[in-house]
């Protein structure tokens, strides 16, 4: 299976569920920003959920089927048509070759995954296929992809994805009834997070302020963070913070008060004392944000955080199997 | 040989569902160093099921770890934090009897000066130096390699002798080369990727500091000691070409 970009839109990236376990040489896990997406899409199409995925961000992009192929396409950036024809989110698709596929921003959120039969098929670099930009290292050459780029699919298909080929493929587009539930974004985006090591370092008013007032999304944000703007923290002490490990989902206090989100294409440590850690169980949600978007912070525990966290992935756990038991035989 | 005889001193505290940081103190040390490499190396030979990566910083190491599979684990605590957390309490209570062996010194040659190292006359201003004094006392002490940050395998060198200090470059450069050796305030490094910086350039090694397609890409980790050794441009020329 075979497609060639036509237009890359703002930024098109290969990614996995990232690059772990080089940490320590200060190598970021980058991979795709709303995991839960990326899942979704690799999952429709019967793929092992870490397999490589496109991440479109935005629509105005486009790519045309130079063979038949077996694709899913799951997220809040576009929507995908071929001509007038609409092609449904969150199933999988049989398109046959030599249709232009345009996918189309819609306004709710930001990211777009793709995922083929197999995975895209791009070199394992430190373990991932994921794309890390600022090195210029793995996913599609090390950087994003650009018209008339060509992506093959491994070719690796599981049981699962064979049988849903067999039952799709043929001389015209084709999707089944079925396809996975996706909960639309809330309108108002309230993202629960957890005090973190430096949270007493600033006064009770700045406090009230981060858990009572929106903050939004900056133009200066990209997979590596967030510049939020809304009040300013101040800080009780000028105590200084020797570097030590941070993680996406850290909030950081830089030096005039301001935020910053890391997100995942993020630096392994920071130096900026840490106000507050998103819970993993809403990365998706502030993966989909964009510059403008209003965002409202709510503290929860840590053993929250952990229930929701493990409560979600049981869920995806369980639609995945689900998904391989129907197309078991 | 250094042996760590005494049980470390530590507070844990969670930076994610999947990982907590074990800190060690609060100041820049050696000896914490060798105390956070020594814990490290004890975690590896006794890992917990689920156990995915640490990431040594200068006061700390934090541990990652897989949360569903620890909330599986049968492990004692309620939740995973709980779980790791106090397995990394009890091995405060065994005795760590980890000897870390002084790493082998790693010689890095360097091209200073002329194109390698623009900011070579800038640094000798600054401190009333001649810029065969600066390359001197560069190359006259042994660094340790106190983490990994900033970018792979950029490594942060701890002991530079403060003659040389020199503060970060009003604007930074938008384009430092793999290989730059630069000076920042009382710390000095190499950067191992094409990518801007705001260090003051002093010269170039022509060694490979990262490398993505080998299993031990970065050259330099933490605990590692690492020296300075002034080679002129045709010795640079034949390492590169070399390499």
């Amino acid at each position: 299976m075979k497609i060639q970009i036509t237009k890359p839109g703002l930024l098109s990236t290969v990614q996995d569920l990232g690059r772990h376990g080089y940490q320590h040489l200060a190598v970021p896990v980058s991979g795709a920003m709303d995991t839960l997406s990326a899942r979704t899409a690799n999952m429709c199409v019967g793929n092992d959920a870490n397999d490589a995925v496109i991440e479109f961000t935005y629509g105005d992009a486009g790519f045309k089927t130079e063979t038949g192929a077996l694709i899913a396409a799951s997220g809040y950036g576009a929507r995908l048509s071929v001509g007038a024809r609409p092609i449904p989110l969150n199933k999988p698709v049989y398109l046959p070759a030599g249709l232009n596929v345009s996918l189309n921003t819609v306004n709710q959120g930001c990211r777009t995954y793709l995922s083929v039969a197999g995975g895209w098929d791009v070199p394992e670099v430190l373990g991932s296929r994921s794309t890390f930009l600022a090195a210029g290292f793995g996913g599609f050459e090390g950087r994003k992809l650009a018209a008339n780029d060509v992506l093959n699919n491994t070719g690796q298909l599981s049981a699962t994805a064979k049988n849903i080929l067999d039952e799709l493929s043929g001389a015209n587009i084709c999707y089944p009834k079925w396809s996975i539930p996706q909960r639309d974004l809330p309108k108002i985006k309230t993202i629960r997070v957890i005090p973190a090591r430096e949270f007493n370092w600033f006064n009770g008013l700045s406090i009230t302020n981060f858990l009572t007032e929106p903050y939004s999304l900056s133009q200066k944000s990209n997979r590596m963070g967030y510049q939020l703007n809304g009040p300013l923290m101040q800080r009780l002490n000028q105590q200084e913070l020797l570097s030590t490990a941070v993680i996406p989902g850290t909030i950081q206090v830089t030096g005039d008060g301001s935020l910053i989100m890391l997100m995942a294409d993020c630096q392994v440590t920071g130096g900026y004392p840490r106000i507050a850690q998103v819970a993993l169980a809403d990365m998706p949600l502030c993966a989909q944000l964009k510059p403008g978007d209003t965002i409202y912070f709510k503290e929860i525990s840590w053993n929250e955080a952990e229930m929701l966290y493990i409560e979600q992935e049981k869920d995806i756990q369980k639609l995945a199997a689900s998904i391989g038991h129907k197309y078991a035989f | 040989m250094s042996t760590i005889a005494e049980q470390p001193q530590f507070t844990i505290y969670p930076i994610s569902e999947k990982a907590v940081t074990v800190e060690f103190g609060n100041k820049i040390s050696p000896d914490l160093l060798y105390t956070i490499t020594a814990f490290g190396n004890l975690l590896k030979e006794n890992p917990f099921a689920g156990m995915t990566g640490m990431v040594p910083a200068y006061c700390t190491l934090t541990v990652f770890f897989d949360a569903l599979a620890v909330a599986k684990a049968d492990m004692p605590g309620n939740t995973a934090i709980e779980k790791v957390s106090t397995y990394l309490d009890g091995l405060k209570q065994h005795p760590v009897q980890t000897t870390i062996r002084e790493s082998d010194t790693i010689t890095i040659p360097v091209c200073y000066g002329e194109d390698f190292g623009p900011d070579l006359q800038e640094v000798a201003r600054i401190n009333d130096l001649t810029t065969d004094e600066v390359i001197r006392l560069h190359g006259s002490v042994t660094y340790l390699v106190h983490m990994i940050g900033f970018m792979p395998g950029f490594a942060y060198l701890g002991g530079m002798p403060q003659a040389i200090m020199a503060p970060r470059k009003a604007k930074p450069r938008a384009n430092v080369p793999a290989g730059a050796v630069g000076i920042a305030g009382l710390q000095t490094g190499i950067y191992p990727l094409l990518s801007p910086g705001g260090w003051q350039i002093i010269g170039q090694t022509p060694l490979k500091m990262f490398d993505v397609t080998i299993t031990q890409p970065s050259l330099l980790k933490a605990g590692d000691r690492v020296r300075f050794e002034p080679i002129n441009l045709s010795e640079f020329k034949k390492i590169a070409k070399a390499r």
